[in-house]
């Protein structure tokens, strides 16, 4: 029979997971609640794919979708390299003592403030992209992708050494046993064993770009336009709600970010499960 | 001209500032299967370790002494800057106490040093896959399973396919560290048949605790004590 104070443990663990997971549908119920009345007036897929034109009556959020998809993989591209490289010289290269201390820089550099990122961003980045390029005022999707790829660089590679890390050293010892040099045992032994845990990296990084509002906010130039070069302004589903917060509350631009936070909330639900599935995908492999 | 295929001389080693081997010198003949044999920690697995520098990527680890291994006919101190480290361990190849086949099917396996060496060629890979699986007497039961997970074959047979994965890059020296001691009576017959059929080919050197194995497979026993050796 159980104990007085493991029974009570047990409830109130069990409270808390009940009451995480009610907050999350409450989140997602508020937001269909709050966007109601303009999803009724338009219909939910105009919004979606309509552009933003509130003085011809249209509130779509099109522009802002592509705009979150463009900076985000933007940054990916930029990040998935950088983290890649960071990883093999902690896990692989680099000496322990260094391997060590560069594994506690990329440590604390996931606790860097975003806006800290942010004001570098402004003060260094926005002038070298305005001079180098010569076009704008140096706030374009590229500058928000380039420093919102250092940003997730830091989680990617810890996810990136966390996976080379669990790798078995029998299969190391057997490949260098067997004549492989370091870089052959990273590329033969340890990239398609640890290629599971890598990708979930990718996809929670990717969760995190998507979710991020201030580098955008800052660095991307926030114009209301699919672009169509790195080098112009765009503005993401985070930054546009940001922006229009302080619409009046009744007004239909207000409603339509509750239809921004529906489809980042959509995305994020997409990326846990396919996280999840390939968490239990490895599982049963094991 | 002389039958030794390796010879050690005044051989140190310590770790974490441990003495591990003292004034090791020795000398292993050519063709004949030598068993290394002593009480647990007095250094036989890394003496192994020192012939093909496997002990380099052992963090505060230091060595000193002399190895030299007669490779393609000619000695070579293993040591020396102008030794390449894949080509050494091409030649001086190493079988581990518990089995560790890679993740991948058994035929990949046996290519994967091949793959290493970059072999690219299908049907020289095919031919020698399958050469290394018979000198290992496990062609006849995996024939017919190739692409099987390795990791799917019984402990004895995953055993022989790390022996065969060992011996498709064609070795000159075979060092195995207790080859059988995760292995029941069955497989650790047919890991010792396999290893008097290859001393024809090879210079075996084998760490061993069974004294009923190293009387039966065994050409000379080098017994180690405390760090050094004090019989054979």
């Amino acid at each position: 029979m159980k104990k007085l104070h493991e029974l009570v443990a047990e409830r109130l663990l069990c409270l808390s997971a009940l009451a995480s997971s009610a907050i999350t549908l409450a989140i997602l119920a508020f937001l269909v609640v709050m966007g109601l009345p303009l999803m009724r007036a338009g219909g939910v897929l105009p919004l979606v794919y309509s552009p933003w034109a509130p003085f011809q009556g249209s509130f779509g959020i099109f522009p802002m979708i592509v705009g979150t998809c463009a900076i985000s993989l933007a940054s990916l591209v930029l990040a998935f390299p950088l983290s890649l490289g960071c990883s093999f010289l902690i896990a692989a290269v680099a000496p322990s003592a260094v391997s060590r201390g560069f594994r506690r820089l990329i440590e604390l550099m996931t606790g860097i403030p975003t806006v800290v990122y942010g004001f570098v961003g402004i003060f260094l980045l926005v002038p070298i992209v305005r001079e180098l390029f010569r076009s704008g005022s140096g706030m374009s999707l590229l500058t928000a992708a380039l420093v919102l790829g250092i940003m997730i660089t830091p989680t990617m590679t810890l996810f990136f050494c966390d996976s080379f890390d669990r790798i078995p050293k029998s299969y190391l010892d057997a490949a260098e046993a067997l004549g492989a040099s370091r870089t052959q045992q990273l590329l033969h032994v340890m990239l398609p064993l640890a290629k599971k845990g890598m990708l979930t990296g990718v996809l929670l990084a990717l969760g995190r770009a998507v979710g991020d509002t201030l580098i955008a906010l800052m660095l991307a130039g926030n114009a209301v336009q699919v672009p169509t070069s790195v080098l112009e302004p765009a503005r993401t589903l985070t930054a546009h709600i940001a922006l229009v917060m302080a619409a009046d509350y009744e007004s239909p631009e207000f409603r339509s970010i509750f239809t921004c936070g529906i489809v980042l909330y959509l995305f994020t639900l997409t990326v846990t499960f396919v996280v999840r599935a390939m968490g239990s995908a490895k599982d049963e492999a094991a | 001209m002389s039958n030794t295929k390796i010879r050690v001389e005044n051989l140190y080693f310590s770790y974490r500032g441990r003495s591990v081997l003292r004034d090791v010198s020795v000398g292993f003949a050519r063709n004949a299967i030598t068993a290394l044999t002593g009480p647990s920690g007095v250094g036989k697995s890394t003496f192994l370790t020192t012939l093909n520098r496997l002990w380099e990527s052992t963090r505060d680890a230091t060595m000193q002494g002399r190895v030299e291994i007669e490779l393609q006919g000619r000695m070579r101190d293993v040591y020396d800057r102008g030794m390449p480290l894949t080509e050494l361990r091409k030649k001086v190849a190493m079988v581990f106490q518990a089995p560790n086949p890679l993740p991948m099917s058994i035929a990949k396996n046996i290519a994967f040093p091949l793959k290493l060496a970059g072999e690219r060629h299908r049907t020289v890979v095919a031919g020698r896959v399958e050469q290394a699986l018979r000198m290992a007497n496990l062609w006849h039961e995996v024939k017919d399973r190739l692409q099987d997970d390795a990791r799917t074959l019984s402990g004895g047979q995953q055993q022989r396919l790390c022996i065969a994965r060992a011996l498709v890059l064609e070795p000159e020296v075979l060092l195995l560290d207790e080859p059988t001691s995760s292995l029941d009576p069955a497989a650790t017959d047919a890991v010792e048949e396999l290893l008097t059929g290859l001393k024809e080919r090879l210079t075996i050197l084998v760490v061993s605790h069974y004294l009923e194995q190293v009387v039966r497979i065994s050409d000379r026993v080098v017994r180690f004590a405390d760090g050094t050796i004090v019989a054979g």
